[in-house]
C-alpha cells in the first residue's frame, strides 16, 4: 500500500502574528515554522497504517519555497519513507490542487491523506479540490479511520455540524484530518537521524505543465479588531442592565 | 570561522525535545517535586524518543549516533527547561552509556550496554560526589586499589541519583594513575546503598548515599584512561542544565510582567523590573554561549579544561541569580507555589554547590 501525505510550511501556532507593513501578508521575520498540525495528524495516521499493516510506503509532499525541505525532514524524521519537494512561487490553494494532482498521477498512491485545512490562511479547499479533479471518493475533517478489505476500502467518522458522520467507500480516496483523529508522535532521536538519509525529490512546479496562476488576489491583510478589556460588575443587577442596555443581548 | 548555527538535524532534535519538554515535563513537574517520584510513564516515553541512548554503537545494537557535546547541551538544556528533576531523571542512563561509549573497549561495551538497549526504560547512575569537607572531583578520597585480577573500591558517596535503581553505577575513584571510572554492578558485596536523602531541590530525583566497603570489582570493569574528560563532558552538560532552568525562569517572569497591571501599566514598563528581566536576559544567554564553546572545544579534541570550569561557574551563578530574580519579579505570587518560578530557584540552586549531581 501506498500512502501520499503533505506538509505545509505554516508560522508555529505559539508564534504571535503581526500584519506587515504594506498590509499584504504577515511580517515572516523572526517567525518558526513548523508542519501544519493539521498535517502532521494525516502524517501520525500514515505511519500508523503503515506499523498496522506491516508493509506500507509513505510519501510526504510539501508545495512552496525551498524551506519546505525542514518540514518535509521532520515528517521524514516521525518516520515517512521519502520525501517530494515541489517548488512553487506562492501557490493558491486551486493551483496546488493542481500539483498534487499530477504528483498523485505520478505516484498512484492508494490513499491521500492531508490535513483538513492549514492553519495560516484557513481555506480548506485544496483536499476537496483534489478529490474532485481525480474523481475520487473523498472524507473531510475525519475523527476516525478505519481500513478493510486488505486495503480496498475504508470507513471514516467525521465531524459534522450537531454530530458524527460514518462514511464508507473504495480506495484510492482522499482523506483529510480533523484534530481528534490522533496525537502525532515526537520525532525520535534515532528517526531524526536516520530522515538525513532519506530520499528527498526536489520538482519544479513549472515542469509539471500545469496553469499556475493565481484564481485568488489577496486585496489586504487585516489583525482582528481588538477586544476592550472585561470589567467587572458590582451586582447581578448591574450586569443585567449591562447586557440589556450596552450588549443588547437580553 | 565564528559559526553559532546549529546544523539541521541539530535544530530538529532541539525543537522535538523542546516540544517534549514543554507538552510532558513542564505540566509534571510541580506534582512529581510533591510526590518525590518521576511518573514511570513519562520516562517510559522519553526513552521511546531514545533521549539517553542514541549513542549506543550499532554492534552493541544501538544506533549509533556520533557522540556529541554540543548536541548533548542542546538536549541538556531544552529538556531541562520543561522540569530539571524529570529531566536528570529520564537522561541518568547516559550516566552509564557515555562513559562506556567514550572509554569502554568492546567486552565492557558487550557486557555493559547490552543491559540499556531494550524496550524499557533502564535508570544509569554514576557515584563522584563526596560527602568530606573541601571535596573535588579532582581530588577524591574514595581509592580504588588493584589486588591481583579485582579492584578494592573503598569511600563514601553522596548524591547518587537512581542509585537503588540502576543495575550499574559508574564509581569514580583515585587509582594509582589518576581518577579511575569503574562499572559496578548493582548488588556487587560491599556496596551499600543508604535510604533516600533529603534535599533541598530536585525533588523528584532519588538520590542516595553509597558506602563502599572492600569491594571488589574485576580490573577488567575499569573503563579505560583516565577519567577527567569525561567528568567534564558531565560539567558542560550540567551547566547547559542550569541555562534551561534559568531559560524556563526568565520565560515565565517575561510573560508575567507582561500580563500584571499595577498603578496602570504593565509592571514590565516598570523600569526595576524591566532592568531585571534584561539581566537576566543577558545572564541566560551568556551561560549558554560558555557552554557551547566548551562544548565545541571538547567535540573538536581541544584541551577544554578553562573552558569548561569558567562555563560551569558561570552558569551555576547565573542560574541562582536568574531563578531568584524569576521570584522576585513575580513578587507575592512568586513565593507561592501556583506559580513554578519558587520550584526552579530550589531547582537552580543546587548547581553552584555540586560538582556531579546529574552529571548527564
Amino acid at each position: 500500500m501506498k500512502i501520499l501525505v503533505t506538509a505545509k510550511r505554516v508560522p508555529d501556532p505559539e508564534t504571535t502574528i503581526k500584519v506587515n507593513a504594506d498590509g499584504t501578508g504577515i511580517e515572516e521575520a523572526g517567525i518558526k515554522w513548523v508542519v501544519n498540525p493539521f498535517d502532521e495528524i494525516a502524517i501520525e495516521e500514515a505511519l500508523r497504517i503503515k506499523e498496522a499493516q506491516g508493509e506500507a510506503e509513505v510519501v510526504i509532499v510539501s508545495v512552496g519555497s525551498a524551506d519546505c525541505q525542514e518540514q518535509l525532514r521532520t515528517g521524514l524524521a516521525m518516520g515517512a519513507d521519502r520525501a517530494i519537494l515541489v517548488s512553487a512561487d506562492n501557490p493558491d490553494p486551486t493551483a496546488v490542487s493542481r500539483i498534487l494532482e499530477k504528483i498523485v498521477e505520478q505516484e498512484s498512491p492508494d490513499l491521500v491523506i492531508m490535513g483538513k485545512q492549514a492553519i495560516d490562511d484557513d481555506s480548506n479547499e485544496v483536499g476537496q479540490m483534489l478529490a474532485q479533479r481525480l474523481g475520487w471518493p473523498q472524507a473531510t475533517f475525519i475523527s476516525e479511520l478505519e481500513l478493510a478489505g486488505g486495503g480496498g476500502s475504508a470507513t471514516c467518522v467525521r465531524e459534522i455540524d450537531g454530530g458524527l458522520e460514518t462514511l464508507s467507500f473504495p480506495l484510492p480516496a482522499v482523506i483529510t484530518a480533523d484534530l481528534r483523529l490522533n496525537e502525532p508522535r515526537y520525532a525520535s532521536l534515532p528517526g531524526i537521524m536516520k530522515a538525513r538519509k532519506k530520499p528527498m525529490e526536489e520538482i519544479d512546479a513549472s515542469s509539471l505543465g500545469i496553469e499556475l496562476g493565481r484564481s485568488v488576489t489577496i486585496v489586504s491583510v487585516q489583525p482582528p479588531p481588538e477586544r476592550a478589556a472585561g470589567r467587572v460588575v458590582e451586582s447581578v443587577d448591574e450586569l443585567i442592565a449591562a447586557l440589556q442596555g450596552e450588549a443588547k443581548v437580553l | 570561522m565564528i559559526d553559532f548555527h546549529l546544523d539541521e538535524e541539530q535544530q530538529l532534535i532541539r525543537d522535538t525535545v523542546a516540544a517534549f519538554a514543554r507538552e510532558r515535563l513542564r505540566p509534571a513537574g510541580h506534582e512529581a517535586d510533591d510526590s518525590g517520584e518521576v511518573p514511570p510513564a513519562l520516562a517510559q516515553e522519553a526513552w521511546e524518543l531514545g533521549l539517553a541512548q542514541a549513542t549506543i554503537p550499532e554492534a552493541c545494537g544501538g544506533f549509533g549516533q556520533e557522540p556529541s557535546a554540543i548536541t548533548g547541551t542542546v538536549i541538556a538544556e531544552a529538556l531541562a527547561e520543561g522540569d530539571l528533576s524529570i529531566a536528570a531523571h529520564v537522561l541518568s542512563p547516559r550516566l552509564v552509556i557515555d562513559p562506556v561509549v567514550l572509554l569502554g573497549n568492546e567486552q565492557q561495551q558487550a557486557e555493559i550496554l547490552s543491559d540499556y538497549t531494550g524496550e524499557e526504560f533502564t535508570p544509569g547512575s554514576a557515584a563522584l560526589l563526596e560527602p568530606s569537607w573541601g571535596n573535588s572531583a579532582f581530588d577524591l578520597k574514595t581509592t580504588a586499589v588493584l589486588d591481583g585480577d579485582d579492584y578494592v573500591i573503598n569511600g563514601d558517596k553522596c548524591q547518587v541519583a537512581l542509585a537503588a535503581a540502576s543495575p550499574w553505577i559508574i564509581v569514580y575513584a583515585a587509582a594509582d594513575n589518576g581518577i579511575a571510572a569503574l562499572a559496578v554492578r548493582a548488588g556487587t558485596p560491599g556496596l551499600d546503598i543508604s535510604e533516600r536523602e533529603k534535599n533541598l531541590g530536585l525533588n523528584a530525583l532519588d538520590t542516595r548515599e553509597i558506602q563502599l566497603k572492600d569491594c571488589r570489582v574485576p580490573a577488567s570493569m575499569r573503563l579505560g584512561g583516565d577519567a577527567s574528560d569525561l567528568i567534564r563532558r558531565c560539567r558542560v552538560a550540567q551547566s547547559a542544565m542550569a541555562v534551561g532552568v534559568g531559560k524556563a525562569s526568565l520565560e515565565y517572569a517575561c510573560d508575567y510582567a507582561k500580563e500584571r497591571e499595577a498603578f496602570g501599566t504593565m509592571i514590565a514598563q516598570k523600569q526595576a523590573i524591566a532592568f531585571m528581566l534584561a539581566e537576566m536576559a543577558i545572564e541566560v544567554d551568556a551561560a549558554r554561549l560558555l557552554g557551547q564553546e566548551a562544548a565545541w572545544k571538547l567535540d573538536t579534541g581541544g584541551d577544554a579544561v578553562r573552558e569548561v570550569s569558567i562555563a560551569k561557574s558561570y552558569a551555576a551563578d547565573a542560574v541562582m541569580m536568574v531563578t531568584d530574580n524569576g521570584v522576585q519579579v513575580l513578587g507575592g505570587h512568586g513565593f507561592v507555589r501556583d506559580h513554578p518560578v519558587e520550584l526552579w530557584a530550589r531547582n537552580g540552586r543546587g548547581f553552584a554547590i555540586f560538582e556531579g549531581l546529574a552529571s548527564v
